[in-house]
């Protein structure tokens, strides 16, 4: 799947990028997330609890930060594994702008996921990311800043989102798909 | 007292033989929820296996790690291909002549593959262990499109054979070929096409579906270490051919392996093929010297254990513009997903596809068959139809009418004008096959009287017109198919499974008393065999139906046998019991020679028992003859009264049909109906007229599914798309439109009692009939061929792509 947004944060573009790399807030705001242990300056492990549909599962899996441009932007790319239930891999870009005291924070999303998650929950993937990416925006800018209303309307094109949105989470989304 | 004679009609009546529409025997347990299934068999100490299965289409396995899964209480064992390899089971062969990972050995190639087998004490234990199994996979890139399975940078699936570039079929000429079948004369084909008056050529798809029997696929394997004996009860079509092969893997000797099918609920192909469940159980059995269950739910079955069609047929016809047809050529793009293991006689990699001439008079054809592998389940099963036979009648029945739209043609008219003519048969085809009988004419002629044709275009005009004018969103499609199968496989000469002729079998004893048991190399999945067979032998022998038992399914009592599928039981086994009849029938007749004192030259046979020619009164029944059989047989003739047959057919069967469909679709919501659906049969003689109806139901509702949405898809990082009841289309008695049935007789001329098979036809003429109504539809507004599955969806798009919806 391919999704992208936008969100308006009421906080400064400098403590927008410090929270986006404080595991602690992140694993406040990723819905379901056990544990999110930082390796390295750039690498975490996670741990997060999900359920698509009728699929429940543990992911453990890997984030990884590249292309660092502090404090304006990364991608953050991840892969993660919920043993039976299936995978999921995929990155983000995620670039912030400074909008007055504000911060406009734009991301895409690119993402596969396979086995027992999407030949079962395929349907459903797609309102579960939403539902996941609000939960994480609320508590995100619950601690961040207050929030605002989106700037722009996001938009997306969904063939199967993952649920490692809840743990990359730097999405508001996102208008329903198809 | 006077005892009333009974007369001839119902001597006749009383034995319920062919032509009767006896009621199914079987039905009294099965209604009654008396029957006994694999998951029926519980045995003392019984463990259960469970597969971990891959999440990946196409991946790297870098590790397996079960320590935690043998940790959780009531789990053994955890199999995996490194075990296997220890007993040479981590691959095994395929029915086409490849090989097939049992256990994923270093890599997955498809979604679903079986990586490791969990055998724990109960199926909670089990499903619990594969869930605590650790795999590790790196992924790689993923092959699902057909189409560009032979790109020179296509992924490399099979490793293991990347260098073995002869196949069991000839050469490959890349990684991801399997070999190429061709039929036919290329040059005489060429020619008539570059003079060709008018050509089409259109690729038509017939997309992935699977049988999806009730009953899933399962077993129990039981071995015991004293007796070295090993014993299986499985949802096994072919038990025989299950017992062989299972020998020859385990190197367990054949008399040392029994393999029961007990009652089976739905087979439609599905059940023929040998799978990884079956091997697992069979070593875990053999491993823990315990009875090990293995029973796969819904989701592994369509994922996993075989599929049907995905066959891409590129199809050309040549004609004269006053719509004569002067040449056909088809080249196959066959998708056989990860490893070929399609279900075909051996020497047919692309099944009896060469029968794509179909009902027409084809001077010269040429046929060419790729098989290539891509990420996607392995199996290639005949669904309802004999091999390949559904995807040759759509190939033909869909170019046909696109043929007959650029002619400007009615579509029965420019059938009428190039069917095989009644006193052409036996029919020699371009492509090899010769039709035993057929009288397409007079079949098409009546379907055509019965379903008022001239009548329903007259309406179809009418009601274009109207929508045309704005007055209606509805459109009328009517859709013909005139199919002509080929089953009954099949001569030794030409037909065998891994080297075992496909003949069949069977064994009468007729007791003391006059009653009698039957014992077939076949295996009913549902079609009522316990029925109709006795029927057979009734009508032979004169024996009431009622008094003869027919057994299947136990290699330990039934004479060796290939088995049901391909519509072949009542062609091969079917011509067993007769043959094996009439030589029950010959010494019964030296017997009541000698009860009645004549030369067996002067009896003659009368209903239920030998009568002497001119001397009515003499006469001597089925009964005593039985009894006189054993008790008091002629001076110097063995007693007893049983034979048993083995039948080597001398050529196939050729049933055929025409069907007609009547649908209207509404271009807004892409929903359509069926208003009427005509089928006329022609399967050679009639056994028992209410199954053969029953047969056209059943497979009509599932040409049906196939047609208007049944799919198993892929999307492009190879999950199956489908692989549950949530999404594939299973047709309930809500959707399926009424049947009407009709038929004319036309005998098999080389089989015993004239019957040429019937359960799939309606399978095989179905769908083509069904496409067509769609097609017809909308041919009209320009469109050329609109590929299935017609789901309500893919109508739609339709519509709006011809700019519909304003």
């Amino acid at each position: 799947m391919d999704m992208s947004g936008e969100r308006r944060i009421a906080a400064n573009c400098k403590t927008v990028w410090a929270a986006l790399n404080d595991p602690e807030i992140l694993k406040q705001c990723i819905p379901g997330c056990e544990s999110l242990e930082m390796q390295s300056p750039t690498d975490m492990t996670a741990r997060v609890k999900l359920q698509i549909g009728p699929v429940k599962a543990t992911f453990n899996g890997k984030v990884k930060l590249t292309e660092l441009d502090p404090p304006n932007g990364y991608r953050i790319t991840g892969e993660g594994s919920g043993g039976v239930a299936g995978f999921a891999k995929g990155s983000a870009s995620v670039h912030l702008t400074e909008n007055g005291r504000d911060t406009l924070m734009r991301y895409e999303v690119k993402a596969d996921v396979g086995g027992k998650l999407a030949q079962l929950g395929g349907r459903l993937i797609d309102s579960t990311a939403k539902k996941l990416a609000d939960e994480f925006f609320e508590k995100f800018t619950a601690l961040v800043g207050p929030v605002t209303a989106p700037s722009a309307a996001p938009a997306t094109t969904t063939k199967k989102v993952g649920w490692f949105k809840r743990w990359f989470g730097k999405n508001e989304p996102v208008a329903a798909s198809r | 007292m006077n005892i009333a004679v009974p007369t001839r009609e119902q001597r006749e009546a009383k034995l319920e033989g062919m032509g009767c529409k006896r009621k199914r025997v079987e039905d009294i347990r099965f209604t009654q929820g008396k029957g006994n299934y694999v998951d029926d068999v519980k045995l003392p100490g019984m463990l259960f296996g469970d597969f971990v299965r891959s999440q990946y289409a196409h991946a790297r396995i870098k590790k397996i790690d079960a320590s935690a899964a043998l940790k959780v209480p009531g789990v053994l064992a955890v199999l995996t291909a490194e075990e296997l390899k220890g007993v040479n089971l981590a691959w095994m062969p395929t029915l086409a002549g490849d090989v097939q990972m049992v256990l994923a050995d270093g890599k997955v190639l498809f979604q679903s593959q079986e990586i490791a087998f969990v055998v724990a004490e109960d199926r909670y234990a089990a499903a619990d262990g594969v869930e605590a199994v650790e795999v590790e996979y790196e992924d790689l890139p993923v092959l699902v499109d057909a189409f560009k399975a032979l790109a020179p940078d296509a992924p490399l699936l099979r490793e293991d054979i990347k260098d073995k570039m002869i196949g069991a079929h000839g050469p490959r000429k890349h990684h991801n070929h399997i070999f190429e079948w061709s039929m036919g004369d290329k040059d005489l084909t060429d020619a008539a096409f570059a003079t060709a008056e008018v050509t089409t050529k259109d690729v038509i798809s017939y997309h992935r579906t699977h049988p999806s029997p009730l009953e899933t696929c399962q077993c129990v394997a039981s071995f015991d270490k004293i007796k070295g004996e090993l014993t299986v009860w499985g949802t096994f079509q072919a038990p025989h051919v299950i017992r062989t092969v299972a020998s020859l893997l385990s190197k367990i000797p054949e008399h040392k392996i029994h393999i029961i099918a007990p009652d089976i609920g739905g087979g439609f192909g599905n059940k023929v093929g040998a799978y990884p469940g079956y091997i697992c159980a069979i070593v875990a059995s053999i491993v823990t010297g315990k009875p090990v269950k293995w029973v796969e739910d819904r989701i592994e079955n369509l994922t996993a254990t075989s599929f049907a069609r995905d066959y891409h047929m590129t199809t050309e016809i040549a004609a004269t513009k006053d719509g004569k047809v002067t040449a056909l050529r088809v080249h196959v793009l066959a998708d056989h997903g990860a490893f070929d293991a399609c279900a075909d006689p051996s020497k047919w990699p692309a099944g009896f596809f060469n029968i794509c001439t179909g009902s027409y008079d084809f001077p010269v054809a040429h046929l060419v068959v790729d098989g290539i592998y891509t990420n996607k389940a392995p199996g290639g099963v005949a669904y309802r139809c004999s091999f390949r036979v559904t995807e040759a009648a759509y190939c033909i029945e869909r170019a046909m009418d696109i043929m007959a739209q650029k002619l400007g043609m009615d579509a029965a008219e420019f059938r009428l004008k190039n069917f095989v003519r009644r006193e052409q048969f036996p029919y020699h085809s371009a492509l090899g096959w010769e039709y035993d009988s057929g009288d397409y004419h007079t079949a098409m002629n009546k379907a055509m009287e019965a379903i008022g044709y001239q009548q329903l275009r007259a309406e179809q005009a009418a009601k274009r017109a109207a929508f045309q004018r704005g007055e209606t969103r509805d459109l009328r499609g009517i859709g013909i198919s005139f199919f002509t199968e080929i089953v009954g496989a099949g001569p030794s000469r030409n037909c065998d499974i891994l080297g075992v002729a496909m003949f069949d079998s069977c064994e009468i004893r007729v007791h003391p008393t006059g009653a009698a048991i039957a014992r077939m190399g076949t295996k009913s999945q549902g079609q009522g065999h316990e029925t109709t067979y006795a029927q057979i032998i009734a009508t032979e022998i004169g024996i009431p139906a009622d008094d003869i038992m027919v057994e299947e399914g136990n290699t330990d009592t039934a004479p060796y046998g290939l088995g049901t599928y391909g519509s072949r039981s009542t062609p091969v086994a079917g011509a067993a019991i007769a043959m094996a009849s009439r030589k029950i029938k010959a010494k019964a007749q030296m017997i009541a020679a000698y009860m009645l004192e004549v030369h067996e030259d002067d009896l003659e046979w009368d209903i239920d028992g030998f009568r002497v020619k001119g001397l009515p009164e003499k006469y001597k029944g089925m009964k005593e003859i039985a009894w006189a059989a054993y008790n008091s047989p002629p001076p110097g003739l063995e007693p007893g009264l049983e034979a048993v047959s083995y039948y080597d057919p001398p050529n196939m069967t050729y049933p055929f049909g025409a069907y007609f469909c009547v649908m209207d679709i509404d271009v807004d919501t892409g929903v359509y109906k069926i208003r009427r659906f005509y089928a006329l049969d022609d399967c050679g003689t009639r056994i028992n007229p209410m199954i053969i109806e029953g047969q056209v139901h059943g497979g009509l509702t599932e040409a049906f599914a196939i047609a208007m949405g049944q799919e198993i898809r892929y999307d492009e990082i190879g999950n199956v798309v489908g692989g549950s009841f949530m999404d594939f289309f299973i047709p309930t008695a809500v959707e399926t439109p009424k049947w009407e049935t009709d038929y004319t007789v036309t005998p098999s001329p080389h089989h015993p009692i004239g019957a040429k098979g019937v359960g799939e036809s309606p399978n095989v003429g179905g769908v083509p009939c069904f496409s067509n109504a769609v097609n017809d539809a909308f041919s009209f507004l320009g469109s050329r061929h609109i590929q299935m599955p017609h789901d309500h969806w893919r109508i739609w798009e339709v519509a709006k792509g011809l700019g519909l919806h304003g």
